[in-house]
């Protein structure tokens, strides 16, 4: 009797371990972990294309030293993170007429990564750096049209973070901090 | 464990000042016959039941206060023991005792040493003033802070911030800029023909100079209540801007500009003369005249905890295979701030005769980290970056001069630097404040110096250089997180500006740019002498 209530015992207390196990490694896990979709912010534009959403886009103004917002039609996505990549590639695309793009030629996205905290990682491709023609303005002007397309269409996101080939960089052209994701600064939206 | 060791090292000290004072020839040697006496200023005592008086004289050059007016004021005990030859002042069940002809009083049970000895003049015992912050704050139940400088003693938890200026003079404008210390709000207002600065406190401890009347934009300047500074506008007075309050340290910095009437015919701007605060950051130089080397103020004391500049550290930006920023005729960033930062290396070691290091010499290109390291590991007091910008647009121009900006974990950063402080006191007398930051963060703990170092900057190279768009900016700057000293990066121009490439490839501008640098260094090392500081001991 008293060994069945000892093994009884052994039981409850494994079954606790394991269920406390559980809850930490579901509390303290991985920030990597992508988060399942969620609701986007950004609303779909008219139910006749329900397959595209107007979301604002970042490129060069007038003066050379600040991004002025377009709102442009972007593919829907199911979800941030989903989201996250149509808007990204519409803004490695052409500018608008009469504006000019931030983003250095031939970038392409490889892929994102969404954490619990808000910190969007976005993987671009070596372009980005290998194209890229230099000088702190334009290194801003190119890292804040990425980090503010993605937070001003998608509130989820409160910092970016971007990656070049998969792999955390310093900097992109050795101006701007990169090792920590940006948060959006509006003092380069000029508009 | 800080408070314990900083204990120790008090004792420590003490104990070197006990055996200085003995060794040293002891002022009561001279006797009370050689006592020379001359009426001194009297000392305004603030408290929250008003504003008194206690007199004061001199004595051997020495501030004296009569034992009576202090047993007055702060209800003291004084006894007189002429079998122990003591003189006992009581404060509840304190004793502080002292001794006729000797400097060293027993603020209870501890030594304390005072630069004049108890001295007896007309029936009454007269003690030097360092006696009220050294043997008499120790054993008082409220707070006594006494400002030697503006003979102010308060008395209690009041709020009495000192409040200095200096002017900027152009032939257009007055600049006066407010240092409050410790930080405290202030607005500014406009009352018919004055301007008042009123500050949020008590009372103020206010030093501010006479005020260059000779423009006829501002005529006079000083306290008038407690609280408020009162500026008289003269007829040349058109309007007036404020630049929002910045942090300087411990200190709040605002700028008031008065600004005036525009004039058809150019007025040749008179030299400032002996008005202007000499060696004001921005102290105006007459334009064309070639300055000669500025020269240093009062050379810093041997073992002085006053900060200044020695060692600068010159950043060319890139370099090696990272060539920056090309121009359209051919210009590379890398060459042309490398041939800009040898220049300002020499103006400044051959000008002000500080020690300038450079990051890299030839050309090869160096991290971020390995950057910051040269300026960490020699201790330099300053870190300038150079570099020529670039824009999409060809027309885009102008100077942008660079400070870190924080975001959410720099100011988590910054509050760390301020909260982890530690105050010790350092050989020689005064303190010394010293912080603990993330070495990846450093910056956050500068960044009071290096944006008025900016500011200075942005000033220099409009009057000195010439150059009409110079822009203040903060960014998360990669090079300049991890420097432990006021730090800036300075895009000199746009390379992508056809005109400004070609500007930027010529020795008159690259002598006129390092000319502009180094008065803006030399006006910073001004700032930092001349700025209040944390009080020594008096």
């Amino acid at each position: 009797m008293k060994s069945m209530s000892r093994t009884f015992g052994l039981y409850i207390g494994l079954a606790a371990m394991l269920g406390i196990g559980l809850i930490l490694l579901l509390v303290l896990g991985p920030r990597w972990l992508v988060t399942p979709p969620e609701e986007t912010a950004a609303a779909p534009a008219t139910a006749a294309d329900a397959r595209k959403i107007r979301a604002r886009l970042f490129y060069v103004d007038e003066q050379g030293t600040g991004l002025t917002s377009v709102e442009r039609e972007v593919l829907y996505g199911e979800g941030t993170v989903e989201q996250a990549k149509r808007i990204i590639e519409a803004q490695l695309g052409a500018a608008p007429e009469s504006l000019a793009s931030a983003i250095p030629a031939g970038t392409r996205l490889r892929t994102v990564f969404f954490t619990k905290a808000g910190d969007m990682y976005v993987d671009l491709s070596a372009e980005l750096r290998q194209n890229h023609p230099g000088g702190t303005t334009n290194e801003i002007l190119t890292v804040y049209a990425i980090v503010s397309a993605l937070t001003t269409n998608l509130p989820a996101i409160t910092s970016v973070q971007i990656l070049i080939d998969g792999k955390e960089v310093d900097s992109l052209a050795g101006h701007l901090d990169l090792r920590r994701p940006i948060e959006q600064d509006l003092k380069w939206i000029t508009n | 464990m800080t408070h314990r060791c900083t204990r120790r090292i008090t004792y420590a000290l003490g104990l070197l000042l006990v055996a200085a004072t003995a060794l040293g020839p002891p002022d009561a040697l001279l006797g009370p016959a050689t006592v020379l006496l001359a009426q001194g200023g009297p000392i305004t005592v603030l408290s929250r039941d008003g504003r008194r008086t206690l007199p004061a004289v001199d004595v051997q050059n020495h501030q004296m206060v009569g034992l009576d007016d202090l047993a007055t004021l702060f209800q003291l005990q004084v006894r007189e023991d002429a079998a122990a030859r003591a003189v006992t002042a009581s404060y509840k069940n304190q004793t502080i005792v002292l001794t006729p002809d000797q400097s060293l009083v027993s603020a209870s049970g501890r030594l304390v040493s005072l630069p004049a000895p108890l001295t007896r003049r007309s029936n009454r015992w007269l003690v030097p003033v360092e006696f009220i912050s050294r043997a008499l704050a120790p054993i008082y139940d409220v707070k006594l802070d006494f400002r030697p400088q503006s003979r102010l003693l308060v008395v209690g938890d009041l709020r009495v911030p000192r409040v200095t200026a200096q002017y900027d003079e152009s032939p257009s404008s007055i600049r006066v800029t407010f240092q409050i210390t410790p930080r405290t709000t202030a607005t500014v207002t406009q009352e018919q023909n004055r301007l008042l600065l009123h500050v949020e406190a008590d009372a103020l401890d206010a030093s501010i100079p006479p005020a260059p009347s000779q423009q006829g934009l501002l005529t006079g300047i000083r306290a008038t209540d407690p609280t408020t500074i009162q500026m008289d506008l003269g007829q040349r007075f058109n309007s007036f801007r404020t630049s929002p309050a910045t942090s300087s340290g411990a200190a709040s910095v605002l700028t008031v500009e008065l600004l005036a009437v525009p004039v058809e015919s150019t007025v040749a701007p008179t030299p400032p003369g002996g008005v202007t605060t000499p060696g004001a950051p921005g102290a105006p130089t007459a334009p064309g005249v070639a300055t000669g080397p500025v020269p240093p103020t009062d050379l810093p004391a041997f073992g002085s905890s006053r900060p200044t500049i020695r060692t600068i550290v010159i950043d060319p930006g890139h370099g090696g295979d990272d060539a920056g920023v090309k121009g359209p005729r051919g210009a590379v960033e890398k060459d042309v701030v490398l041939a800009i930062a040898r220049r300002l290396k020499g103006v400044i070691e051959g000008r002000l005769g500080m020690r300038v290091l450079l990051t890299h010499q030839d050309g090869k290109l160096i991290g971020a980290d390995a950057r910051a390291s040269i300026a960490n590991n020699n201790k330099a007091d300053l870190f300038i970056s150079l570099h020529a910008n670039g824009s999409p647009r060809p027309t885009t121009r102008g100077v942008t001069i660079f400070t870190l900006g924080l975001d959410r974990f720099g100011e988590d950063a910054r509050r760390q630097s301020r909260a982890d402080r530690a105050v010790l006191p350092v050989f020689g007398g005064g303190t010394r404040e010293i912080s603990l930051v993330e070495w990846e963060l450093a910056q956050a703990a500068h960044l009071d110096g290096s944006n008025a170092f900016a500011g200075i900057i942005e000033q220099r190279l409009r009057a000195t250089a010439g150059l009409p768009t110079v822009t203040l900016q903060r960014a998360p700057m990669r090079n300049l997180a991890g420097v432990n000293m006021p730090a800036v990066l300075v895009e000199l121009g746009y390379l992508s500006n056809p005109d400004e490439e070609q500007q930027m490839r010529s020795a008159d501008f690259q002598n006129s740019v390092a000319l502009a640098l180094t008065e803006a260094v030399s006006a910073f090392r001004d700032h930092l002498e001349l700025s209040p500081q944390v009080a020594p001991a008096p």
